[in-house]
């Protein structure tokens, strides 16, 4: 069994195709967005601490900017390919399109491995990167931001080496800068409140009091955090939480009946999101297998830790009570599990959508910092409602009216959309 | 020879600087020559001008009677320790000169004096009464003056020759004979005349009778004054004066450090005359470097032996860095008892010749400077002795020769009965005068065994090290200084040293044990005490991280509070890891890397609970952090995936949003450099690569400890066989080896590269890292490696290696990334980074495979055509078998196993197929067997579990067939394994309850058996899982252990020869 080896750019293509087809795109309207519009690679040397010079190479492609200036992440990664870099920056596209924010897709890359790197030598990469590719890039072209093996500290040298070309301020052109640094408030509630938003349109559609319900969440991170805040600030009880023990090196379920309490357990997680499994355990939870989130009897699961967690072997577990499922995480339910979810009529609402407050908030501190003046907390997350509930309203409409399950819809309306643009530009 | 061309001061002058007497002479010639001084002011010029004569002139006075007249200082005291002498004058006495010590000081030769005062004094008293006469003559003769004057050089000659003549005519002999060799061999014909008159019968003697067994007659020396006048008259004409000088200077000093010399002269000199001996070489001012090269390095030798060690390597490097003085420093902090003939012990040379080295280093390196080493007390080895004896616990000496489980039960009976024996009056008294110099600072107490820290034998933390938190009042201290003492005294006879000596071959040597008491570095805060930071360094880095670190970088483990967390390996919690050569190149490099892996908690002492104790790091800063020395340098801020040094006082410990990083120190401070220094120093002047444990306390740096590299059982340098048949090797690798020897592996999990990467789709990527955990949960743990493409624990894109947390490989032995040729160029490994420290503090080895490289096997198609069985064991994963391969090796290769063989020093690794290590012989084991070797825990059990079957009755508990599984069973039990009993019962509720209480009956004795035999305590040592008919049908739980197809469960046959039950594996 020799099968050709498996590409993620040939996957990407393949799941836009299919959409394609939905939609009844014309041909030269798929072959443009099949591919990036533009491709950059270039060499990036840099002098090591040893004195020897290495010539690291960098990728950025630009995959669609018809709806307007490119928006992705930088990876530092030492077997970075440009398929890769090509199939991420499709997928940002689609992303910034479901939420209708005006950016459109893109995605960078460095082949290197920061561990075999001194900051110094990290540092002249980012440098070298920006001046090798100064001219494409910047707050009206495209906008970079931190990803796999680059943080805030990455975007400020590249961001100052920038402003040195440019011989300006120019703070909106990169994102995932520190608060005080040009960076916005809000970024760390922004995926939890945007599940929850989106969340709360979805039983307001179905016709649930969100009072009257329960949920489960996987993970104790950031994002399920926010989420469980603000769940149940709007009334909702979450019955049980599941998080990694990194002592156990297995995940728990921690669950009270009568609903957590999220300040208690806060007070006794570490930074990673673990929860102390004893002090817990003395604060009246259960403590169950790592599993067991899915198994309770509640109304609403929210998947907030890793990908392919719902798959074909557990999904047969989850409760006949569950109504809505809330994709917190990345591809958390896998394929196969997908169709059975379908099948039981449990409303799903697509990572693609439901963790979309991250990049929309992106898009906020572009703008703070393209004006120079920042917003307060409130009202960042004020418009990221305003921003995700108009989103999740036009999915769930074109899923009733065109009979498709949220996820095909969430697809199809960002690909409507960017199909859209480029034929009012008079591109295809 | 002009007057002008060497002052004539010149030689006296050189000499009072060097030698006291000839100073103090010169001074008392100098005042009784000068022109027209009358008597009485002479006298008392001499009162204050001769104490600096004496040893001690601090307590030294004088007195002189005078026809008469007292001269003495004001203020002067009679006392007891007094040395006098007569004047005499045209044959009468006409008075005397007394000196007085006023306080107590060393006997010496008379009383506190020294012999060569004797003489001093006796010279004395004669020149005032030449001095009297001399007066009388001028009186007499008023044209003596100007001859004085015309031969003022002579004269001076005259005075250093007078006063040898008069003092110490022995050593005039031999200077004169030194001489007269120095100018015979500098060719000065006319010393060949003095030579001759020197031995007049030698040459002739000699020459005539070359084979004469007959001894040389010995010749008088008779002219001896003139013989010395003549040579040095000689020598002023030949020589310049600056070589005249030099030459004395040299041989006087040379001679004056002779008694150190007789002192040292046999090895077992008893150490308070040494002690003594060095006291006076520093009352003289005496310096090492001034002596010459023969003597100086003859000194060195013998202190060090005397002190240390006679091991001829570790005296080579040493002598070079060590000063005569340093041992006088040495001798004050060091309790010793009378006529006793111990040593230090390793721990204490290993710190004494580091922190020499770096003292004498410091001039070449100037980052050095800041190095210092906290104050140490030491007690001599035979302390131990003396305690034994005084307390009558001879029978102690032979506990060693028992077997191990007796020893283990004894100890704690022996432990308290040191604690309970008082020490000997010489140590309290020594413990005494140590505390007294600490003060109520915390000390750490230490064993520093003779046997310890020897290369090859780092007998680390075999030994006892306790601290004192020593608070409260002094009487309580000693106390508890006392205790510390005896039970470190105890643990010499502790069950894990004597089984480790055993290891060893060292049981038969007398082991003595040196102490070091050693202020603990750091600061107090609140109720604490610590160190800002502590840690250890070493010279090779067996873990490197990057491709980029070489193992000559070193490694640092460093620790916030005391190092004992970073000597330690920690299952819970992790040292910040520094290569000192790529001090650039970190671990752990992502904000959450960073944060995950930083230290969490703080080992320190509690001042007020007087005991040891480990604190979380946020709760000691919410409280301290803002006194701590140096904590900006220690922590960073953490801002929302922004991690970066503060700035002034930034920092709120109140929050939180900080990560222990020594981000600070390692780039801002000369810390790295200053260990890397150190560790560069030592390995190049001891010869070998070292560890060394530092602390800071904010401020300065401390050196702790210093010793050769050494490695654990399973870290050491594994010999790699050669001319091995080429089928029966596995792969081989020479590239970023660490040490170690993993025997005997008997599965290897093996992922195909092309199988991966031709998978269709990133799930079923991701499935092959689920199967990969729930192998590791499967096989035996550590018995089976990982062999992977590219890099474990890929996160990002999944193509680059098979993604998997921690948990699902930690069971494994070897973690192994092959990295294929792929185009031109092989990809970058991942060395295990992404869960990197967890593999350190789990010693699961890391390798990473070049196949393509020249020289090295890869040999797949082992793999690839032996029987794969993932789908026997996860029929789940059958269709995963072109990717995920599963090998039994024993089942391959007709009972062989897989040896994984590992030498850092070789840069060579090999995997080789291999009988079983019980089985072989010890070749590849560097050290020579145990006493009780690895392979008895499951021989052991083993034999427990048959013993136990066959004692069971099935009838009465209903029980069918009882089965063994896991370590017991796969003969890798530990001596803190289980024993796995699968129990198969049929029986009726009742027999079940009865069974339970007998099994368990028999897991506490087992337990307790075990314990006495390797000090692993447990609560039980049986763990039985009970199964019924049901169990076996629906094949759950440990039901489908049984007639496995690997890993089986093993029938024990039960009581009255019942027969086996016919599942057979």
């Amino acid at each position: 069994m020799k099968t050709k080896p498996f590409n993620s750019f040939e996957l990407a293509q393949m799941q836009f195709d299919r959409v394609s087809e939905q939609l009844g795109l014309d041909a030269a309207t798929r072959e443009l967005l099949r591919w990036p519009l533009r491709e950059y690679s270039f060499a990036i040397p840099v002098r090591l601490d040893d004195g020897t010079m290495k010539v690291f190479r960098g990728f950025r492609v630009q995959h669609n900017d018809a709806r307007g200036p490119c928006k992705g992440g930088i990876r530092f990664h030492p077997m970075e390919t440009l398929d890769t870099v090509r199939a991420l920056s499709m997928w940002m596209t689609w992303k910034c399109a479901v939420v209708d924010i005006p950016l459109g897709g893109a995605k960078g890359g460095v082949i290197c491995d920061p561990h075999n790197l001194s900051q110094r030598e990290q540092e002249q990469i980012c440098r070298g990167f920006v001046r090798q590719i100064s001219r494409n890039v910047g707050p009206a072209v495209d906008v970079p931001a931190p990803d796999v093996m680059t943080s805030a500290q990455h975007m400020l040298w590249m961001l100052d080496e920038f402003e040195i070309l440019e011989g300006a301020k120019s703070p909106g052109f990169i994102t995932g800068k520190p608060v005080g640094m040009g960076g916005s408030l809000g970024r760390k509630e922004a995926t939890g409140f945007g599940v929850v938003f989106t969340l709360r349109e979805a039983l307001k559609e179905l016709g649930i009091r969100l009072q009257d319900t329960r949920a489960c969440v996987q993970g104790f991170g950031n994002v399920a955090q926010y989420a469980i805040r603000l769940y149940q600030q709007i009334g909702g009880t979450v019955l049980a939480v599941s998080c990694w023990d990194q002592e156990d090196q297995e995940a728990h379920t921690f669950r009270k009946q009568a609903g957590i309490d999220l300040d208690e357990l806060l007070a006794i997680t570490d930074q990673f999101g673990g929860i102390d499994k004893a002090k817990a355990s003395d604060l009246g939870y259960d403590v169950l297998p790592g599993e067991a989130w899915l198994e309770q009897d509640v109304d609403i699961l929210i998947p907030a830790a890793l990908e392919s967690q719902i798959t074909a072997d557990n999904v047969g577990k989850i409760s006949t009570k569950v109504k809505i499922i809330a994709e917190g995480a990345n591809g958390p339910t896998e394929p196969q599990a997908d169709a059975t979810v379908n099948d039981r009529d449990i409303f799903v609402i697509p990572d693609l959508l439901a963790n979309a407050g991250g990049v929309t908030c992106s898009y906020f501190e572009q703008v703070q910092s393209n004006m120079n003046y920042y917003w307060v907390k409130d009202e960042v997350l004020g418009k990221l409602d305003v921003q995700m509930t108009s989103a999740y309203i036009a999915v769930s409409n074109l899923a009733r009216k065109e009979k498709l399950s949220m996820r095909d819809a969430a697809y199809a309306i960002a690909v409507r959309r960017v199909a859209q643009a480029c034929r009012d530009r008079g591109w295809i | 020879m002009s007057p002008t061309e060497k002052p004539t001061d010149e030689i006296l002058r050189a000499l009072q600087e060097r030698a006291k007497e000839l100073t103090c002479l010169y001074r008392v010639d100098e005042i009784l020559n000068r022109a027209g001084i009358d008597q009485g002011d002479a006298m008392r010029e001499l009162v204050e001008s001769i104490p600096r004569g004496w040893q001690y002139p601090d307590t030294c006075l004088v007195k002189v009677i005078l026809e008469g007249r007292v001269f003495r200082r004001n203020g002067f005291m009679e006392a007891p320790w007094v040395m006098s002498a007569p004047i005499l004058f045209e044959g009468r006495e006409v008075g005397s000169l007394s000196v007085y010590y006023t306080e107590r000081r060393p006997n010496a030769d008379e009383g506190p004096f020294l012999e060569e005062e004797r003489r001093l004094i006796n010279t004395i008293a004669e020149r005032i009464g030449y001095f009297l006469l001399q007066k009388k003559l001028r009186w007499v003769l008023p044209g003596e003056r100007s001859a004085d004057s015309v031969q003022e050089g002579g004269q001076r000659w005259s005075v250093i020759l007078d006063f040898l003549r008069g003092t110490d005519r022995a050593l005039l002999t031999r200077i004169t004979r030194r001489m007269i060799n120095h100018l015979f061999y500098n060719g000065v014909d006319a010393a060949e005349g003095l030579l001759q008159r020197f031995h007049p019968a030698d040459a002739d003697a000699a020459a005539l009778e070359p084979e004469s067994n007959q001894p040389q007659t010995r010749n008088a020396l008779v002219d001896l004054d003139d013989l010395a006048q003549e040579a040095f008259q000689l020598a002023s004409t030949q020589l310049s004066e600056g070589e005249v000088v030099r030459c004395v200077q040299s041989w006087i000093k040379e001679e004056s450090s002779g008694f150190l010399h007789s002192a040292l002269e046999n090895l077992h000199a008893p150490l308070p005359e040494v002690a003594d001996a060095l006291e006076r070489v520093h009352a003289r001012g005496i310096l090492d470097l001034e002596l010459p090269l023969a003597a100086r390095t003859g000194l060195r030798v013998a202190l060090l032996r005397r002190f240390f060690s006679s091991e001829l390597s570790f005296i080579n490097c040493a002598k070079e860095a060590v000063r005569v003085e340093d041992f006088c420093e040495l001798v004050r902090r060091t309790i010793h008892f009378p006529k006793t003939h111990g040593k230090l012990g390793g721990k204490s040379a290993g710190l004494f010749v580091a922190s020499r080295l770096v003292e004498r280093s410091r001039e070449f390196e100037s980052v050095l400077t800041g190095i210092r080493v906290p104050r140490t007390w030491y007690i001599s080895s035979d302390g131990l002795l003396q305690f034994i004896r005084y307390n009558s616990l001879e029978d102690a000496y032979d506990l060693k020769y028992r077997e191990v489980d007796r020893i283990r039960r004894e100890y704690p009976y022996l432990i308290q009965a040191f604690k309970n024996s008082p020490c000997p009056p010489e140590l309290r008294q020594g413990l005494a005068a140590a505390l007294d110099d600490f003060e109520d600072r915390p000390i750490i107490v230490r064993s520093s065994s003779l046997l310890e820290d020897r290369v090859g034998s780092a007998f680390s933390g075999k030994y006892k090290s306790l601290f004192l938190a020593n608070q409260g009042a002094k009487r309580e201290r000693l106390a508890a200084l006392q205790d510390a003492v005896a039970e470190i005294y105890a643990s010499v006879f502790g069950p894990d040293p004597i089984e480790y000596r055993a290891e060893r071959g060292l049981l038969d040597v007398h082991e003595e044990m040196g102490i070091m008491i050693q202020e603990v570095v750091g600061s107090r805060f609140g109720r604490y005490f610590l160190p800002a930071f502590a840690g250890v360094a070493y010279s090779n880095n067996e873990f490197r991280w990057s491709s980029r670190i070489k193992r000559e970088d070193g490694l640092v483990r460093i620790v916030p509070g005391l190092g004992t967390r970073a000597v330690d390996r920690l299952s819970d919690d992790y040292p910040v890891l520094i290569a000192p050569g790529q001090p650039g190149l970190r671990v752990n490099v992502t904000p959450d890397e960073i944060v995950r892996y930083s230290p969490k908690k703080v080992d320190l002492i509690n001042l007020e609970e007087n005991r040891f104790e480990t604190v979380e790091i946020k709760d000691l800063l919410r409280e301290h952090g803002r006194e701590i020395p140096g904590i900006q340098q220690m922590v960073s801020a953490v801002e929302e995936g922004h991690i970066r040094k503060p700035i002034g006082s930034a920092l709120d410990f109140e929050l939180g949003h900080y990560a222990v990083t020594f981000e600070g120190l390692i780039s801002d401070s000369s810390f790295v450099i200053q260990v890397q220094t150190m560790l560069r120093l030592f390995r190049e002047q001891l010869g070998f690569a070292v560890d060394i444990e530092f602390a800071s306390d904010g401020v300065d740096l401390y050196l702790l400890q210093c010793r050769a590299q050494g490695y654990s059982p399973e870290s050491m340098p594994a010999a790699i066989p050669r001319n091995l048949p080429r089928d029966k090797v596995l792969f081989t690798a020479n590239r970023y080896v660490s040490n170690g020897r993993v025997p005997d592996i008997t599965h290897v999990v093996h992922v195909d590269y092309d199988g991966y990467q031709s998978l269709p789709d990133a799930s079923s990527m991701r499935k092959v890292g689920i199967v990969v955990g729930k192998l590791n949960k499967l096989l035996p743990k550590r018995q089976f490696i990982l062999i992977g493409p590219g890099r474990w624990g890929s996160r990002g894109d999944i193509k680059l290696g098979v993604s998997v947390t921690y948990s699902q490989i930690n069971n494994t032995a070897v973690l192994i990334e092959v990295a294929r040729q792929r185009g031109n160029y092989a990809p970058d490994l991942s060395f295990g980074t992404h869960f990197f420290q967890d593999l350190v503090e789990a010693e699961i080895r890391y390798l990473p495979l070049y196949p393509d490289d020249e020289d090295t096997i890869f040999n797949e198609a082992f793999l690839r055509l032996s029987r794969n069985i993932l789908p026997e064991l996860l029929p789940e994963a059958a269709d995963l078998v072109d990717t995920i391969r599963v090998v039994d090796i024993p089942q391959e290769t007709r009972g062989e196993v897989l040896r994984v063989l590992l030498n850092a020093d070789l840069d060579e690794a090999v995997g080789l197929l291999a009988a079983p290590s019980i089985e072989a012989s010890q070749e590849e084991r560097a050290a020579p067997p145990a006493e009780l070797a690895a392979e008895d825990h499951w021989r052991w059990r083993f034999a427990m579990a048959e013993c136990l079957a066959s004692d069971l009755d099935p009838e009465r508990f209903g029980v069918e067939a009882l089965y063994l599984l896991g370590s017991t069973k796969n003969a890798t039990a530990g001596p803190a394994s289980d024993i796995d009993l699968l129990v198969h019962f049929k029986g009726e509720p009742q027999q079940r309850e009865t069974l339970s209480l007998w099994l368990d009956g028999w897991s506490l004795c087992l337990a307790e058996i075990n314990y006495l035999r390797t000090g692993y305590k447990t609560s039980g040592l049986l763990d039985v899982h009970i199964i019924t008919d049901e169990d076996i049908a629906r094949k759950t739980s440990y039901a489908v252990k049984i007639g496995a197809i690997t890993d089986a469960a093993r029938p024990l046959a039960l009581a009255y020869g019942r027969e086996e039950p016919s599942h057979q594996s």
